[in-house]
């Protein structure tokens, strides 16, 4: 929410700045640069798993999950405006149902197909309720989630195993592929975090996504304009509790085992956190907010394991200080800053100019090269 | 628009940092890191001649960040005080210096997969860490990899079964150990005994209940009259102390872990005027912060169990292993103040259990530290309870399985050999 005034800033500067946007986004909008790139992301995330080690892969596929659990969190806080501190409840209830199913011997298909279904049907259940509520109510319940969960898996411990958790190995690479079994975990949370990343990408560009901005926006306007504010409340939030599912199943694809801590409040925290961080309200802040949950804790070991809680903090608070809008407002905040130095302090420089125009071209130039850096 | 404009640029961003990655690590060669197929009698990773490197994964931060960081710093100041000796001398004649790395897990069973997946290359053996579900967690990737998973702090059960994990051991007592010393000590007694049990419902309440009644089987002097239980995460246990109290047993079997619970009951037995002998598990039965604000003077006997000689107690202020421990603590454990958590005791502990299996090792590989330390017979290790010993060989129990019953003598605990 708070990233709403600063990714509009762009315009709102100087005119110089849109001149350099738009003559940036020609570049990309040439059809080989818009098909190219996407198609270069694709091969470069196949071929990646081969080339690098070991524990590269283990940190890249975790980050797959978590990015995943981020991206849910993103679709009900991000695009819809809805506080939810419940996420991690979902992850952890898709962790225990791929378990459960795994340990039962159950379809590994069929297993997927209620990791998505059954934490979908408890979102849906919750959000009947909580979406009645307005603005920090649905933050109250949705805390309760996780609370009740720890208790709650301990409780059943017929289905859970209690306070000892679950383990389950199910993704050994198949035999004849020559792959390590990293490599395969990795392939799996690639080619199904992927698709929630695309298919969620389509919903909040689409008419939902339309309607989840409205809704974020004012919700009285949205009532006027036909758009029933609770339908598409309940909406994002049992789709984020699918995608919380999903991560759930990545994350045993992963992690391999669960147990009450997995969903423990605390975590649930940390995911938003890691949204804010990121970037609410953006498909690739999710990423970069999976990117953060994972990366930072092991950073941080590295420094000083003793002092892990206090690093984390400090970087939490430089991040939010320096870029409010998130990581993902890095490349525009870097650009910015960028085009201030290079054009001096005669900001008011006449948008029509060419001179102008071409100068913030070539100072765009550099921010590319910085971007990829900083990526 | 702006926001169409952005991602797109994030797009192109991702794609270009993807293959720079891939052409970065096309030249680090496929199969760095996956090693595990050495040859036969290879040094296993993490061992030289002249140095061993032990992991720890540990909660450093968050709830259980005390007990967490004694289990870093009683290892460390073991070996600190031994390589400033010059080293360990192991089994196969090199005399080595001896490395811990730690890394913080926060009690989170993913963070800690994934402490040991970034250390498992680096060191010899795993040790010491804290927690169940933060050890299970990487139990399995353990066997899979051969990487010893040794004498770590939990009183799960599953760590001490060969057959299901050949490359772990628990170190401290499982619950039903802590049960079945009371269970056995009651049963002793020379009078008739009426039990009440109140237990956590999970597997700690029910391990120490099951210790407790196998103990107790085939005793005809002990009577178990009423058997309650409550939630972790219940915040008072007032109406089940009262049912308790109307059994009018004069024994009481508590198995709670939680510490504000433990008190409310005291004080709750206490208003109801049912005055029995209680029984406190390990973890809550310390005098400072439970017994004293409970009031506990007020009952015939508290009894708990342990197997460490507890370093604040007057008792052992002049015990010789005491004073060597406290000093090397705080010298290279990082640990300057008096250890408030028994942790730190079990940690230096480990580290003397270790030292006993390195010495007997007879080659530098990971099967031959497993070997010799499934081996270790009946070591009364520094800082260990006179009638506790380590004894690795039996399938089954952990490390330590032998516990002293100990009563509150007002101040600390007294150990006690028969139950009055």
């Amino acid at each position: 929410m708070a990233s709403s005034s600063k990714t509009s800033a762009p315009t709102t500067p100087a005119p110089a700045s849109s001149a350099a946007a738009s003559s940036a986004s020609s570049f990309r909008q040439r059809p080989w640069v818009r098909w190219g790139a996407p198609l270069l992301l694709v091969v470069g995330l196949a071929v990646l798993p081969l080339v690098m080690t070991e524990s590269a892969n283990d940190t890249l596929a975790r980050i797959g999950v978590f990015a995943v659990a981020v991206l849910g969190l993103n679709v009900v806080m991000g695009y819809t405006g809805q506080v939810s501190l419940g996420q991690i409840f979902f992850l952890g209830l898709g962790a225990y149902v791929t378990a459960y199913g795994v340990q039962s011997g159950w379809n590994i298909g069929l297993v997927f197909v209620l990791t998505c279904f059954i934490p979908a049907v408890v979102g849906l259940l919750v959000a009947l309720a909580a979406a009645r509520l307005g603005g920090l109510a649905i933050a109250m319940v949705t805390i309760a989630l996780p609370i009740v969960g720890v208790p709650l898996a301990k409780r059943l411990s017929e289905f859970t195993g209690g306070s000892q958790g679950l383990s389950a190995r199910f993704v050994a690479a198949p035999e004849g592929s020559g792959l390590y079994d990293d490599q395969w975990q990795l392939y799996i949370v690639l080619v199904i975090g992927g698709i929630v990343f695309l298919l969620t990408y389509f919903l909040v560009r689409g008419k939902y996504g339309r309607a989840f901005a409205i809704v974020k926006g004012n919700e009285n306007v949205a009532s006027s304009m036909g758009i029933s504010p609770y339908r598409y409340k309940v909406l994002a939030f049992t789709i984020a509790s699918l995608i919380g599912g999903v991560s759930g199943f990545l994350y045993m694809v992963v992690v391999q085992y669960t147990s009450p801590e997995t969903m423990s409040f605390g975590h649930s925290i940390e995911l938003l956190v890691a949204m804010v961080i990121g970037g609410a309200g953006s498909i690739v802040g999710s990423l970069l907010g999976g990117v953060f949950y994972v990366v930072v804790p092991d950073i941080t070991n590295a420094i000083d394991p003793s002092l892990t809680a206090l690093l984390q903090g400090a970087l939490l608070l430089a991040v939010l200080f320096v870029l409010p809008g998130g990581l993902v407002s890095l490349p525009r905040a870097v650009m910015r800053g960028l085009r201030r130095s290079s054009t001096g302090r005669g900001s008011a420089a006449p948008p029509t100019t060419p001179s102008s125009t071409s100068g913030s071209g070539t100072a765009a130039e550099p921010t590319e090269t910085e971007r990829q850096g900083s990526a | 628009m702006n926001r169409h404009f952005g991602s797109r640029q994030a797009v192109g961003i991702a794609a270009v940092s993807a293959l720079a990655l891939t052409l970065t690590a096309c030249g680090g060669g496929r199969d760095s890191g996956r090693s595990g197929d050495a040859a036969e009698g290879a040094p296993s990773p993490g061992i030289t001649d002249d140095s061993v490197t032990l992991g720890i994964t540990t909660p450093l931060s968050g709830a259980t960040a005390g007990p967490g960081t004694c289990t870093v710093a009683g290892v460390t100041a073991y070996f600190g005080m031994k390589n400033a000796e010059g080293g360990v001398e192991f089994g196969d004649g090199q005399t080595r210096t001896v490395e811990i790395e730690a890394l913080d897990d926060t009690y989170d069973p993913q963070q800690a997969a994934a402490n040991y997946d970034s250390l498992k290359d680096d060191v010899f053996a795993m040790t010491a860490g804290l927690g169940t579900p933060t050890n299970r967690a990487w139990r399995e990737a353990a066997i899979a990899d051969e990487v010893p998973q040794a004498l770590i702090m939990t009183g799960d059960p599953l760590f001490s079964d060969t057959e299901e994990s050949p490359w772990q051991l628990g170190f401290v007592p499982i619950y039903q150990n802590e049960g079945e010393a009371f269970g056995e000590l009651l049963a002793s007694s020379s009078e008739e005994h009426r039990v009440a049990i109140l237990s956590q419902n999970d597997d700690f309440g029910a391990g120490y209940v099951e210790g407790f009644k196998s103990a107790v089987e085939g005793a005809d002097n002990i009577e178990i009259v009423e058997e309650l239980t409550y939630e972790a995460t219940d915040t008072s246990v007032d109406a089940q102390i009262t049912q308790l109290a109307a059994s009018d047993a004069d024994v009481f079997f508590n198995a709670m872990s939680v510490t504000p619970l433990v008190i409310s009951a005291l004080q709750q037995a206490q208003q109801l005027n049912w005055l029995p002998n209680w029984f406190l598990p390990s973890n809550t039965s310390s005098p400072g912060a439970i017994l004293q604000p409970g009031g506990a003077d007020a009952f015939p006997g508290i009894y708990s169990v342990s197997f460490s000689k507890a370093p604040q107690s007057p008792a052992f202020a002049e015990d010789e292993d005491v004073q060597t421990y406290l000093s090397a603590l705080a010298e290279y454990g990082n640990y300057p103040d008096p250890p408030a958590f028994p942790h730190c005791q079990w940690s230096w502990m480990v580290g003397a259990t270790l030292e006993q299996a390195f010495m007997e090792m007879e080659e530098p590989t990971r099967d031959s530290f497993m070997e010799a330390l499934r081996s270790i017979e009946d070591f009364q290790a520094p800082l260990m309870l006179e009638g506790t010993a380590v004894t690795t060989s039996e399938d089954g129990q952990p490390a330590v399985s032998t516990l002293n019953v100990q009563k509150y003598n007002g101040t600390g605990y007294d150990t006690v050999e028969s139950f009055e």
